[in-house]
This record gives structure tokens, sequence and C-alpha cells, in this order.
């Protein structure tokens, strides 16, 4: 046996590998606007939280979960849900804020454990369709879009929950009328940038990055000609002092408890809103690259890291969309792309904490408009609208997250997405050609009443009726009872049309497949 | 042949450029049709022309009001007031006594201001009486009239309900929202900053001070422990309203407007104000009582007994009116159906039982 090795069979091993470290590097560089942006003017935390969770959020699901492309780390939406659920409870950035903030991502993540390990609450989640996804995932877009409208033009943050929709345009004549003009016009050069760079194929994936520089480098120039007593422009907070590691706990206090039981359906919410996302991502995944990996892997990683994330002051994690296209368009091939990605970070962090203290808070929101309107995708949804239940859901979910909030809008998508199930499976195709009637489809409860209407409609016309049952899937106990119910009428007979020796070598018969016959 | 020409960069990124370019020429151009409207002289109300000259608001380096609270005390000297000081306290009283413009030479005087309500008629003063400073004969302040400036000194008080810290300017936002059943002008807005200069002025004028709970600061709330303990009557409170409420407000509440201007203010109705409102008695039962007690029947004020005011209050607060924001939109379109759907049934209803027409 020869045990030298060849150096020839490892250059392929060397290019993925090479590969792959560059893919994580390019990642490090482009989640750190995202985290900034997410916990700052989404959560209402302070920016290290977005960047913890980038580090060891990545780390974890990395670790955790065996699919090859998969990128953890902050999400907008889940961000946006703990700026939503807190804001009634606590003043933004406080430190009762955080601690809720903690528990509230405990919560979600012993929840997400949870359907992790009562199976069929995590099959439950694999009825949700991409219609419903998507829907609410736009939805939530465009919630972004107005969410970040104030920090834009450097106003306060509206401290009371409302309809963002109803309020919108109010919201915009504020920012005409009332907005901080230096802030509109940082936050206008960094919208502008970003969409510009976007449109060169090579700026592209960095355009945010690229923004946020030049955003930052305008309002330094402003500050500087104006000075920053006059812009009054509102920076990122600084947290070099950190370090690598910032552990922290979760609030579980006597006093606290009225507040953690109010605050329990936002934590339903981001648990969810993290599953659907790591769920649908891994079944893109999986069709992309013609491999199969069980959700449940995404939902056991997310969980395990969403219970430890709060001691290491982190904002919560679950796939990526756009980081992972990113991942599989650059062809990352391993784990190690968002194992490294998360280390080069982690080295970042020593460099770039000085810097982030100055990017001007306008920047960050014109940054969340272009994560909003990234998550419209035109080319994914237009499919949706093709087929007409489809259209329904798709419409339906993207509204309720405006008219109900978002937890309405997860409870609204999961009703929606069981409605369709079933009304598919409600709804047999029955066709009566001539005395025969082919039932394709199921036999249970909720499709009996539409068969039996049929049947009944067909036996008053024909003196003789066949029934074909051969593309019936599956028939439930009230099924049965239903099929007993009929045999025992006097004018029908079962007969299984099968000659006996077919029957017991389990083979099929001559003329058609397998068919039980009811004959009148 | 557009999406054609689209396919080109340099199409698309000078139209983004254009897109962001106006957007920022049209925040310019906002900013200084604002600016050019808190330079304009302020046409006063008469209420407030007349408030503001008892309390001698004028500029110069000093203020010192003419008000004397308690005969022979001194009232301290105070910083005057600037030319946009003035200008500010004068819209924030405005604001307060004709929140609906009503009494506006031009529409556009009120412009920022009426943009936030929703309904027809609904004005500070109605709560807020005396343009926020109601005083009695004696020309002292009356016992729980909602003063605005003994609220100013209570700068920032803790919600009741939420224990959370509400400064002065968002409990003004909680009117607009719930009271006026409008929407909520940003933090910054200088509706809410004249407000808050017309309040601080009326502490100043009435020699308030600081973290001072005044009398006449919120409601002279009646409870459950000045009544008669038996609960409140809604049957008792409908005989009550007709009797008493009636003959101004409505069978309904639906108020009184003549010429485009709000006689009587609607308690009930698409006009009035909300579920979610502390007005409302299903939310906080002692504070429509007390309104009620103190001035209501106009006229005869103090009239009704503790009992009879919740009674009125409860049956009022049943009327169908608009849902609050928080309620969402299926308590929303409810309200709606209820707000235009049973007036003409009850109109109909007391016809065909009283033999006397709607209202």
């Amino acid at each position: 046996m020869n045990m030298a090795i060849n150096p020839d069979s490892l250059r392929p091993v060397a290019a993925d590998l090479k590969r792959d470290l560059l893919v994580g590097l390019t990642l490090a560089v482009l989640v750190i606007p995202q985290a900034i942006a997410f916990s700052t003017a989404l959560a209402g935390l302070p920016p290290y939280f977005g960047i913890y969770a980038a580090i060891w959020g990545t780390l974890f699901t990395a670790l955790l979960n065996r699919s090859p492309v998969f990128h953890g780390g902050p999400n907008s939406a889940m961000s946006a849900v703990i700026g939503v659920t807190l804001l009634p409870v606590a003043p933004q950035f406080g430190a009762d804020y955080i601690g809720y903030a903690l528990t509230l991502i405990m919560i979600a993540g012993l929840i997400q454990l949870l359907f992790f390990l009562i199976r069929p609450l995590g099959r439950l989640l694999d009825f949700l369709s991409e219609p419903v996804v998507n829907g609410m995932i736009c939805g939530i877009g465009l919630f972004l879009i107005f969410k970040s409208m104030t920090g834009f033009a450097g106003l306060p943050v509206n401290t009371e929950v409302e309809w963002p929709l109803w309020i919108a345009w109010q919201t915009f004549m504020a920012v005409l009328e009332i907005g901080n003009l230096y802030a509109i016009q940082i936050g206008l050069v960094t919208l502008g940038t970003i969409l510009c760079a976007r449109q060169f194929s090579r700026l592209r994936n960095v355009s945010i990055l690229v923004g946020i520089v030049v955003g930052t480098l305008y309002s330094e120039w402003l500050n500087h000609r104006y000075g920053l007593e006059n812009t009054l422009v509102e920076q990122t907070a600084d947290f070099s002092s950190l370090g690598l590691v910032y552990p922290s706990l979760p609030l579980f206090s006597q006093e606290a408890i009225p507040d953690i039981i109010a605050i329990l359906p936002g934590a339903v919410t981001l648990a969810l809103l993290g599953l659907f996302q790591t769920v649908a991502a891994m079944r893109r995944i999986n069709r992309q690259r013609g491999t199969f990996i069980d959700s449940r892997n995404g939902i056991f990683a997310d969980g395990v890291s969403n219970a430890l994330l709060p001691l290491l002051s982190s904002l919560p994690t679950c796939a990526s969309f756009n980081r992972m296209s990113v991942m599989q368009n650059m062809g990352a091939t391993s784990r190690l792309a968002a194992i490294s990605s998360a280390l080069f970070l982690l080295l970042m962090m020593l460099f770039v904490a000085d810097w982030i203290a100055i990017i001007p808070i306008p920047a960050m929101a014109a940054t969340i408009m272009v994560v909003g309107a990234n998550m419209i995708k035109w080319d994914e949804i237009r499919y949706h609208f093709n087929n007409r239940p489809e259209a329904v859901v798709f419409v339906a979910s993207f509204v309720s997250v405006h008219l109900f909030g978002l937890f309405g809008a997860v409870v609204t998508g999961a009703l929606l997405a069981l409605a369709y199930a079933k009304w598919e499976k409600a709804h047999p195709r029955i066709q009566l050609q001539n005395n025969v009637l082919r039932i394709k489809g199921n036999i249970y409860y909720g499709s009996l009443p539409v068969i039996e209407g049929t049947f009944h409609q067909a036996a008053r016309r024909y003196s003789e009726l066949v029934l074909d049952f051969s593309q019936v899937h599956h028939i439930d106990p009230e099924g049965i009872r239903w099929l007993v119910s009929v045999k025992d009428l006097p004018e029908v007979t079962l007969i299984d049309r099968r000659s006996g020796g077919e029957r017991r070598q389990g083979g099929r018969s001559r003329r058609s497949d397998r068919r039980r016959e009811v004959c009148l | 042949m557009l999406s054609n020409l689209f396919r080109i960069k340099w199409v698309r990124i000078s139209t983004i450029i254009t897109l962001l370019a106006g957007f920022y020429f049209a925040a310019v151009v906002a900013h200084q049709q604002r600016a050019a409207q808190r330079e304009q002289p302020v046409l006063l109300t008469d209420n407030c022309r007349a408030k503001l000259s008892r309390y001698g608001l004028e500029g110069g380096e000093y203020y010192r009001s003419p008000y004397r609270r308690d005969p022979g005390t001194m009232v301290p000297v105070r910083r005057g007031y600037s030319v946009a000081d003035i200008r500010a306290i004068e819209r924030g009283c405005v604001i307060i006594d004709d929140l609906q413009g009503e009494q506006a030479q031009a529409s556009i005087e009120r412009w920022n201001a009426t943009r936030f309500v929703r309904g027809q008629q609904t004005s500070c003063d109605h709560c807020h009486q005396g343009v926020g400073d109601k005083q009695g004969a004696d020309g002292r302040p009356q016992i729980g009239s909602l003063s605005l400036g003994a609220s100013w000194v209570m700068a920032d008080m803790y919600d009741r309900f939420t224990g959370l810290l509400l400064p002065f300017e968002l409990r003004q936002m909680q009117c607009f929202i719930n009271s006026s059943n409008g929407f909520k002008p940003n933090i910054a807005d200088d509706l809410i900053r004249d407000v808050t200069a017309y309040s601080r002025f009326l502490s100043a004028a009435l020699d308030l001070r600081i973290g001072q709970r005044y009398p006449e600061q919120g409601i002279d709330e009646v409870t459950v422990s000045q009544t008669l303990k038996r609960g409140d009557d809604y049957v008792r409170g409908e005989a009550l309203y007709r009797q008493k409420c009636a003959r101004c407000h409505g069978a309904q509440g639906q108020g009184l407007r003549q010429d485009g201007r709000t006689l009587v203010p609607a308690v009930a109705g698409p006009d009035a104000f909300n579920l979610q409102s502390r007005n409302n008695f299903s939310f906080v039962s002692t504070i429509l009582p007390g309104f009620i007690c103190r001035n209501m029947p106009l006229g005869e004020e103090g009239s009704l007994e503790p009992q009879q005011c919740r009674d009125i209050a409860f049956f009022v607060s049943n009327l169908p009116r608009p849902a609050g924001d928080k309620q969402g939109p299926l308590r929303a379109a409810w309200q709606q159906l209820m707000m235009h759907g049973m007036p003409p049934l009850v109109g109909l209803m007391s016809e065909l039982t009283h033999g006397t027409g709607a209202p």
C-alpha cells in the first residue's frame, strides 16, 4: 500500500480550501454593516449585539448544522421583532431593555428546541408553503422601509406601536418637514451610493459596505465643516473596549415576570420567524444542490444557538438568504466557509471596533431600506400569481403583516398554510364517465361530503354504477366506515376484480391497475 | 421601449440620482415653507387674545405676570420672551382653542394641526376648558379642570397603567391619538413644541412651581367610594342622559354642528374620542364622571350627584365610537359598522315605539 501523498490529488482540495477561506473573508466583511444596522436601527440594542451574533451565531450554527452552505447570524426580521416587542416594555438601549431582549431571545431559543423535540411540531413547519413565507418576507421588507424612515431623517423613534401602514404617510411628511437636513443628506448619499454600486456586477455584493463607507466619510466631512453640535447627527456607539467575549445574563427577576409574560407572543413570533427562514433556506439549498439534508438539523442548530447566544450578548440567529446566495455564487463547498467567516470577524473585531463608532445612524437607516427592498424579489414572487390559490395565500400573508402585526402574520401564515393544504386534500378529483365514477385523491372526513354528493347523484342516474378507487391514496377510518355502510345497502356489492392467483401473488390484474369496485 | 431604456446602466444610475435629488429638493422646499410659516404673525382667536392679554404676554427682557394667585404675594420676575417665543406661545394657544381651524381666517394657518386629527369636531378645549386654564367666578382655577399649566409643572409623570415615564410631549401625543382619535405627531414636531410653550407660559403666568401638584391639575375623579356602591347602571344612565344631556348633545350623542362650526361636541360616533381614550368609562371609570360632575350640564355645573355622573358616563361610553389604533383592524371595522349602522336603527326603533322621529 502506497502511503505517500500525491500532491496532484491534494490540488483540488487545496483549491477548495482556498476558495472557502476567501468566501469566509468576504462574508465577514459583508456582515458587518448588516450586523450593526440590525442591532441599532431595528432591535434597539447596542451594535456589538449584531457583531457577536455574526461571530457566535454563525459559528454555533455552522458547527451544529451539517448543511455545507448554511450561514447563520443576525437577521433583519428577527431584529425587527425584538424592537417591536420590547418598545412598550422599556426604553431602548437601556439596561432593562437589554435584559428583556436577552430573555426574549432565550425563550425563543427554548421554543425552537421544543420544535426539535416534538417531532410533529417540527413537521408542521414543512406546511409553510413558499407563498406564505415569501408573503411574510415581502411584508416585513416593506415594514422595514417604513420603520427606517425616522432614523433616515434623524428624527426620534416613535415610542408606541401602531399600524405602520396607517401612519407611513405621516412619517413621510414628518421626514420632509421637520427632518434634520444633514441627516437626510447623509442618508441620501448612502442610499444613492448603494443603489448605484448595485448597477455594477463587480460591486454588487459589497454595495452596502461601499455605501456605508461613503456615507460615513460624508458625515465626517459635514462634522468637520459645521461641527457635530450643529449637524446633530447621531452616531453608532463605540464598543472597542468590549473584547472578544462579552458575557451577559437574561433578566428573570420577580418584578420582570409580568412583562416577560407580556412579551411571550413576541418570543413565539421570534422563534417561528427564525425557523421559517431556516427551514425555507435549507429547503432551497437542498433543491439547488440536488441533495437532501433534514431540516431538523437546522431546527436543532438554531434552537441550541439561540438558547446559548443570550449568554454572549448577541442577537438571535437564523439562516440568511442573502449571505447564503453569496456563498452559493462564490462556490463554497464546505462548512469551513461559514466557520472561517466567524473567525475572521472575531479577528477583525480588534481592528474595526474603533471605526464602527463613527458610522452615522442615517447611513444605517439607508442600509435597512435597501435590505427591506431586497426582501421584495419580483423574480420569486412572480410565480405565485400564476395560480389563484397561491396568489390568495401570498397576498393574505403579505397584507397580514401590516394589518395584524408580526405575531398576527405568523399565526395567519400558519393557518393559511394549513387551510391551503387541507383544502387541496379535501377536494379529490371526481370524474363521472358514463357509469364509472373515478375518484382521484383521499377519502377522509374532509373529502367525504364531496364524494358522497357526487356518488348519490350518480347512483340516482345509473342503474349500475362502477366506482373506481384505483387512484385513492389514503382512506381514513371514517372513510372505511362510510364504505362499510354503503356495502350494507341491499343493492351494493363489493367486488375485488383480481383473480385468486393474482391476489395471492400480489400481482396486478390484466385489464387495469388493481381495482376495487362497488357495483350497484 | 421604456424597459429597453432602463437596460442601459447609465440611464438607471442617472434615474436613481435624479429621484434622490428630487426627494432632497422636496425636503428643502417643505422645510422652507414651514420656516416661513413660523415667521408669520399669528391670527389669534378671541379667547386667546383675551387670555394672553390678560396675562400680559409681550416681548421684553423680563416677564412679570399681572395674575395674583394669592393677593399679597410677590410674583417672581422671569426671563422675558423673544418675538419667536411669543409666536410659539400664540400658536400653541390657538391650537388649544381651535384645533380644527374653524375660526381661522385662512385655512393654511392650522395646516400642521388638523392633519393629525381624524374627526371633524374634536378640539383640545372641549376637555381642557378655558383654553387650558379654566377659572371659576372668583378668578381661582377650577379644581380638576385639566389645567395645562399645572400639568406642565408636573412635567414628567409615570403612566398609571404601564408605569412608564411619560414626558409632557408624550402625553400630548396620547391626546392626539385617543382623545382626538387622530394620528401621532412626531415628538420633534413643532406642533408639540408650540403647545408645550403655551403650557409653560401658563404656568409662568399663574405662578405655578415645578414639581408641585396643584388641585386644578388632572381630573377631580369620581371614584366608587363616592357613590351608592350598588354598581353603575346603564338604564339609569340612559334616562339621565335623555333628561339632562340629549337636548344639546343629541339623542345619540352625535353633537351639534352649524355652518362648519362645532357648537356642541359629539360624545359618540365618528367625530368623538375613541375607545382607547381615558375618557372612556370602560377604560378608566373615574375620569369621564369627574369631568361631567365638574363641567356639565352647561350653566348648571355641580348639579349632578356622583352616582348620576357615573351612570351617564357608563351610558355614553357604550355608545358606538371609533376604535383605538392599537385595537387592530377587526375592532376598527366592527366599530365603523356600529357607528354608521346603529343610529338609523335606533332612530327607527324610537319612531316605532314612541311615535317620534329620530332626534
